[in-house]
């Protein structure tokens, strides 16, 4: 605690009480300017790396997607088709996915050990084997500290997903919680971003200054990191208000919403794209719902016919700004289905060999690692599992799994010390 | 003969210094030997904090919330010598000290984890009873150690092992890390990687005295109690030893030896033999030795973690920091210190009131949190001025309702309690450390409709008040009422001319707007 006087550099703390005193209607005190702009698209597409992992929330099923198995007890009604890529065939229901799988790498030997929604999910973002005492941080957390840091100009760790709730800081572990999921319920600003009804713009500049008077008289003497903390916090909701139009798709032309898709999940994938655009490390994008123990095969036609054009669309978008060779793109769910068909046309839940796609940022487009067997009841080569996953992904951004954090003064790898990245699909 | 009165007079000098040693107050005994542990102390070190500081900070601490605008007004204006003294007496004594006790150690021991089969209503309770009675605190621990479930009345005392759904690694690693200070989870696998102290087989003679435990009849049933079998032992092998040797480890605490067990008679295992629905009791229980070998004064991590665990709530950092972390290489800052208020606390039959009153009436605790303009090196652990703690979920919540002049009553509160937990409790499992801020934390204090619910106006509440006097006494009543302290000539001239300028008509949702900047500024967020 050095007896420094306050010098964060930050624009924000320049409004002291002359600011206040100023604040007469003075907006401009505290306006657009007063934040720095951060730099241009372009040039965040070239130094920045960030993630998006779409997740398909319900667990889908591989042998409508990844790992068609047409034509076998388990295969279902629907056929195999040819891809951007020779040899490789996925369900027809992705028929736009398909023209671009030479930008995608499939990995179909997934074990990832448990058939529950609920490890399975924690699993799968985390890297990591359930271990009592000791919660281990989601990818999310992981990406937003190590690509973003603690200074970053907009939250790190995003969370778009249907309805409300969600967000928690139990997804950032030790982490901290300035790396938890922000939860952007339905796609809307995050919850309370925009001035309450009542509040002008005025009156907002005039309390903000006398707050922030406040706060700089007290922190000349006496500070802490987590009164740092505070005092930055507030700049950083006021840097994400003056740029809370990133988060309204509706200025997006009509063409663009159009390509994406008129529903939720279009809509969803649209504002992904926008926040990783606008420098948010992590984006998570949550698609329900596929749980699918009735009638696999028609909610498969429903689910995916809503994700593969919009899922086509942010490929293209990603590849036209230069951004997807800095953007790692997953998609993935808490785990597969039964190849084995119910005798309600449904799949159950399976985690003992399914499929996991990803491309974008060190992803070698068009690689397929591992193979399950004919009908796909069990992996035939190559079995990994969600922590040589957790491995690749980082890799892929640049970072280095073998990385400790230190919660507690204690070393923690980043990345489960007993697996690796799968490097067949590094480029 | 001067050869013999040498050593007389210096025996006599002896027995005076050690009686004067003796009867020199815990408070006084904490501030010397802080004092010693800087070689500068005196010199540098904050003056005491002034009235408005001191009455935040202990009515902070000791009730959980600010003080009202007449306990402030009355305490500024008294004029007694004592009347710190007496102030803490006096807080001492209310029942919200044992509330705010209550919410400080359900976060100690539960640390924010889903209330499952106890519910929060019975646990606060029965904590509240335990502070409000100030019973002490080996008997509390025996109590929360030895409680099975079954017996309704202690029921609440089982929740440390019951809402932990009496997970074995888990409660070994809480047991540890809350009764004796080592946080030994790394251990579980092999000895631990960086601390030499913490061993695998320490791990495992803690978990030896539950390791035959099982939830009954299952352990879905949210009614389930604690019920043992009369055979198991722990056995465990170092993922880092090639050779795969596996030991095992009879019940014992960390570097005690093994508990002497008596040999069980063939056929005369169980009082009550295991059967279809029937909860077994065995003839030897390990579990019922437990609570006995952790509060046993052999063995001192009990007293030592206590003492440390109390004093970082009032000081902000344990004289052994992290609080779990007591081993060699992390050595206490005072070492004299603590094992003086272990023997204190022992001595005085764990009387947890009377440590804390100690603590709150030294100089140390009592130091103002302004670093002196001449002190440029400000290191946490020698206490040259007080710290910074960041309000608690709780403390923030009912401080807000104090603050804002909304009612702060238990039964009104609890709604907004449980906002504030929601919003601010950290994370289930971890230790509460409130040093970040998220995001939205930050939204829900800005523009979050309970936040502004408290700060604008409404009938009686603060912003209607100060909507109604005359300007100039609007900020005088402010900080008072939120800061507890009188506002400096230029904040006074600030809230002025804001008021001036704001139209007539928007005055009164200004006023609420001037409260709103008060409870958001970093002076507010954190006990300073």
């Amino acid at each position: 605690m050095p007896n420094a006087k306050y010098a964060c550099g930050s624009a924000a703390h320049a409004v002291s009480r002359r600011g206040f005193l100023a604040a007469a209607g003075a907006t401009a005190a505290l306006g657009p300017a007063g934040f720095a702009a951060p730099g241009s698209t372009a040039e965040l597409a070239r130094n920045q790396k960030r993630v998006l992992v779409i997740f398909l929330a319900g667990g889908v099923s591989q042998l409508e997607t990844w790992d068609p198995k047409p034509g076998t007890d388990t295969g279902g009604p629907f056929r195999a088709i040819p891809t951007s890529v020779t040899g490789t065939h996925i369900c027809e229901l992705l028929p736009h996915t398909a023209a671009r799988m030479h930008k995608l790498a499939v990995v179909r030997s997934l074990n990832s050990t448990t058939p529950d929604h609920a490890q399975g999910e924690k699993i799968m973002l985390t890297g990591r084997r359930p271990e009592a005492g000791i919660e281990y941080p989601h990818i999310g957390a992981v990406a937003a500290k190590m690509l973003g840091g603690e200074q970053a100009e907009m939250p790190g760790h995003i969370h778009i997903l249907p309805g409300g709730g969600g967000g928690g800081r139990a997804d950032a572990a030790f982490l901290g919680p300035q790396f938890a999921s922000v939860p952007v319920p339905d796609g809307r600003p995050p919850t309370n971003l925009l001035r309450p009804a009542g509040l002008t713009a005025d009156a907002d500049a005039a309390r903000e200054a006398l707050r922030q008077s406040l706060t700089d008289r007290f922190s000349r003497s006496r500070r802490s990191a987590a009164s740092e903390a505070y005092a930055a916090s507030f700049a950083q909701a006021e840097r994400v208000f003056h740029r809370a139009d990133v988060f309204d798709v509706e200025r997006e032309s009509l063409k663009t919403a159009e390509r994406y898709g008129r529903h939720d999940f279009g809509r969803h994938l649209l504002l992904a794209r926008r926040l990783l655009e606008a420098g948010v490390s992590y984006v998570k994008v949550s698609h329900s719902n596929y749980d699918t123990h009735h009638e696999n095969f028609d909610f498969h036609i429903e689910q995916l016919g809503e994700f593969d054009r919009p899922f086509s669309a942010l490929l293209d978008d990603l590849s036209d700004r230069g951004m997807l060779e800095s953007t790692l793109v997953v998609v993935m769910s808490e785990m597969g289905r039964t190849p084995r068909i119910n005798d309600r046309f449904g799949r159950d839940h399976w985690s003992n060999g399914w499929s996991v796609v990803m491309g974008g940022a060190g992803i070698k487009g068009g690689a397929v690692v591992g193979r399950t067997n004919a009908n796909g009841s069990t992996i035939a080569d190559r079995e990994v599992g969600p922590w040589h996953l957790f491995h690749t992904y980082l890799r892929a951004v640049g970072l280095d799994p073998e990385r400790n954090f230190h919660p507690n003064q204690r070393p923690v790898p980043v990345a489960d010390p007993r697996a690796s990245a799968i490097s067949e699909i590094l480029a | 003969m001067p050869a013999r009165s040498g050593p007389v007079a210096a025996l006599l000098i002896l027995a005076y210094a050690s009686s004067a040693v003796a009867d020199e107050p815990l408070h006084a005994r904490i501030d010397r030997l802080i004092a010693a542990g800087h070689p500068n102390h005196s010199k540098l070190a904050a003056p005491a904090a002034d009235d408005g500081e001191f009455l935040r900070r202990v009515t902070l601490d000791l009730s959980g919330t600010i003080p009202s605008t007449a306990e402030a007004t009355a305490f500024f204006a008294d004029t007694a010598p004592d009347k710190r003294v007496k102030l803490i007496d006096r807080l001492l004594a209310a029942p919200s000290y044992a509330r705010r006790m209550a919410q400080a150690f359900d976060v100690i021991l539960m640390e924010r984890r889903k209330d499952t089969r106890v519910t929060r209503a019975a646990w606060e309770t029965y904590l509240r009873d335990t502070f409000a009675a100030n019973r002490p605190y080996d008997a509390f621990a025996r109590e929360l150690l030895s409680a099975d479930g079954s017996d309704a009345k202690l029921r609440p005392a089982a929740k440390f092992f019951l809402d932990r759904d009496l997970e074995p690694n888990l409660i070994t690693r809480d047991l540890g890390r809350v009764f004796l200070g080592r946080n030994m989870g790394c251990a579980q696998c092999h000895d631990h990687p960086t601390v030499n102290d913490y061993k695998q087989a320490d791990y495992y003679g803690i978990q030896a005295f539950i390791n035959r435990t099982f939830l009954f009849p299952n352990a879905q049933a949210p009614t389930a109690v604690i019920a043992e079998k009369a055979d198991g032992e722990v056995n465990f092998t170092s993922v880092f030893d090639k050779a795969k040797k596996t030991s095992g480890t009879g019940p014992r605490m960390p570097g005690l030896k093994p508990l002497d067990e008596p040999k069980a008679e063939k056929g005369k295992e169980y009082a009550v033999a295991p059967a279809k629905d029937v909860r077994p009791v065995p003839a030897y229980s390990r579990r019922e030795r437990l609570a006995a070998a952790v509060t046993s004064p052999d063995n001192p991590a009990f007293a030592r973690t206590a003492v440390n665990r109390l004093w970082a709530l009032l000081l902000g950092r344990g004289i052994i920091d992290p609080v779990d972390q007591d081993h060699a290489d992390n050595p206490p800052s005072h070492p004299e210190l603590l094992d003086t208020l272990a023997r204190d606390f022992v001595a005085h039959n764990y009387d947890v009131k009377r440590l804390v009153r100690e603590i709150v009436l030294s100089r140390t605790y009592q130091r103002s949190s302004e670093v002196p303009a001449t002190l440029t090196d400000v290191p946490a652990d020698r206490y040259l001025v007080g710290p910074l703690k960041p309000l608690a979920a709780e403390q923030l919540a009912y401080a807000l309702s104090e603050a804002t002049g909304n009612t702060s009553a238990d039964a009104k509160a609890a709604p907004l309690v449980a906002t504030f937990r929601g919003m601010y409790g950290g994370v289930a499992g971890e230790p509460d450390d409130g040093t970040t801020q998220t995001l939205s934390q930050t939204l829900f204090l800005k523009n979050g409709p309970v936040v502004r619910g408290l700060t604008q106006p409404k009938a009686g509440n603060l912003a209607d008040r100060l909507g109604k006097l005359p300007p100039d006494r609007i900020a005088d009543e402010l900080f008072l009422s939120v800061l507890t302290r009188r506002p400096t000539a230029d904040e006074k001239t600030d809230v002025t001319a804001a008021l001036t300028r704001t139209p007539a008509a928007e005055r009164p949702v200004f006023c609420g707007e001037l409260v709103w900047a008060l409870v958001t500024s970093a002076e507010f967020r954190f006990n300073h």
